[in-house]
């Protein structure tokens, strides 16, 4: 047998090889990496970001019943082998997760408080997003970016703040509330999580 | 003797069946077959639902193959997830409510390494689903709990008989019969007197199959 490839009977890349997403046409600033796939009908319903490559998600990852909640001027990117289940990414500026991270049911990972903290400033900010607050200007909210290192677990209705980062290997608890940053293979339980021990 | 129980629901929104492996007394509500949907136990009374005992929209059954759920009499369930590979048992009068998470199994090796295992070898499955092959230790709610909304209780726990979770608790240990526990992680807040549960008879309720109680 020849072992000169004949282009003509070379295997043509299979639709499984792009990443996909299954109930639609991606944004144009979308990227998924081979083999990763995307559930979900409502999963772009919220994602207004104009950044190019406002969504990037490595190969072989699979994201089952997402949220991506993704502001104008905001980004996120994942790593490979990820795999979430009915998570809520709520992103105003930027949230970067790592690879071999799992996340699991109704967990979600928010980079802004998204409202002012100040009383009048809430108000403000109050009358600005209702119907009759056309034009006004928004106060300005605190955003700080949220990192999620390489094999980190988040359990079930796990929380994750803004400016917050998790260390490699960090086991964050079912219902876990995270405001400060996770040492590298921690594992965290409580509201607000304490670290409990190591992971083994 | 007894009626084969019906598999679909008149009233059912979505399309789908009970799974023959679902055994629910006919006095029973269930309000959608989808709760179902995720219900993939191999064992030959997968789910075991008791008299009197209402599962109510958006209560999802995840039971991998080896999985057994009973849930007792006069319970009332109301959007729970529970995530079963093993056994999970809950006790008569059983209240129950939104968004609470009972989970026997991570489904997912604790090792960082292993976990790598279990990922990479995850796209190629149809469907895309973590494995239930991974170590569950069952959970036990004993009866007369009653469990606020958005808790989550860990493998390996027993809640003692009478006792009340506090919402947004996440039950992490065991809790002893007759305690209020509230919190994340949760602690025990209050002792209740067994007595006071003494005089709980279910009442004599005519049987029948109107589901508007």
């Amino acid at each position: 047998m020849s072992t000169k490839p004949d282009p003509q009977n070379e295997p043509k890349p299979s639709p499984r090889i792009a990443g996909r997403w299954t109930d639609g046409d991606l944004p144009p600033n979308v990227r998924l990496g081979p083999n990763t796939v995307l559930t979900a009908h409502y999963a772009f319903k919220r994602f207004f970001s104009r950044e190019n490559d406002a969504l990037v998600i490595g190969a072989h990852a699979t994201m089952d019943g997402v949220h991506f909640a993704v502001g104008e001027k905001a980004r996120v990117s994942i790593g490979d082998y990820c795999y979430f289940t009915n998570a809520l990414l709520l992103c105003e500026l930027e949230i970067r997760i790592g690879s071999y991270v799992v996340i699991g049911w109704n967990a979600t990972v928010a980079d802004t408080d998204f409202h002012p903290i100040a009383p009048a400033e809430r108000i403000a900010d109050a009358i600005a997003c209702s119907p009759l607050g056309k034009g006004r200007p928004r106060p300005d909210i605190v955003r700080k970016p949220v990192m999620i290192e390489d094999d980190v677990w988040i359990g079930p209705n796990a929380t994750i703040l803004k400016g917050v980062r998790i260390g490699s290997g960090a086991f964050i608890e079912a219902g876990a509330l995270v405001t400060r940053d996770v040492p590298s293979r921690a594992r965290v339980i409580g509201n607000p999580a304490q670290v409990i021990g190591q992971v083994p | 003797m007894s009626h084969p129980l019906p598999r679909t629901l008149s009233w059912d929104w979505h399309p789908g069946a009970i799974p023959e492996n679902v055994v629910y007394d006919q006095t029973a509500y269930l309000e959608t077959s989808y709760s179902f949907l995720l219900c993939r136990s191999q064992a030959a009374a997968a789910v075991q639902i008791g008299r009197g005992t209402s599962i109510y929209l958006g209560v999802m059954f995840d039971v991998g193959p080896r999985g057994n759920v009973r849930v007792g009499d006069y319970c009332l369930l109301n959007g729970a997830r529970i995530i079963c590979d093993s056994e999970i048992t809950i006790g008569d009068y059983c209240l129950i409510s939104w968004n609470v998470v009972l989970m026997d199994t991570y489904r997912m090796p604790v090792d960082a390494l292993k976990r790598r295992g279990e990922l990479e070898s995850l796209p190629s499955r149809e469907p895309r689903r973590a494995s239930s092959e991974f170590p569950a230790k069952p959970i036990c709610i004993e009866r007369n709990v009653w469990i606020g909304f958005d808790c989550c209780v860990l493998p390996g726990v027993t809640i003692g008989e009478g006792s009340i979770v506090g919402a947004r608790s996440v039950v992490a240990e065991d809790v002893p019969p007759f305690t209020v526990v509230a919190g994340n992680p949760a602690r025990a807040i209050r002792h209740l007197e067994p007595s006071e549960s003494a005089g709980a008879h279910a009442p004599t309720i005519q049987q029948s199959n109107d589901s508007t109680i």
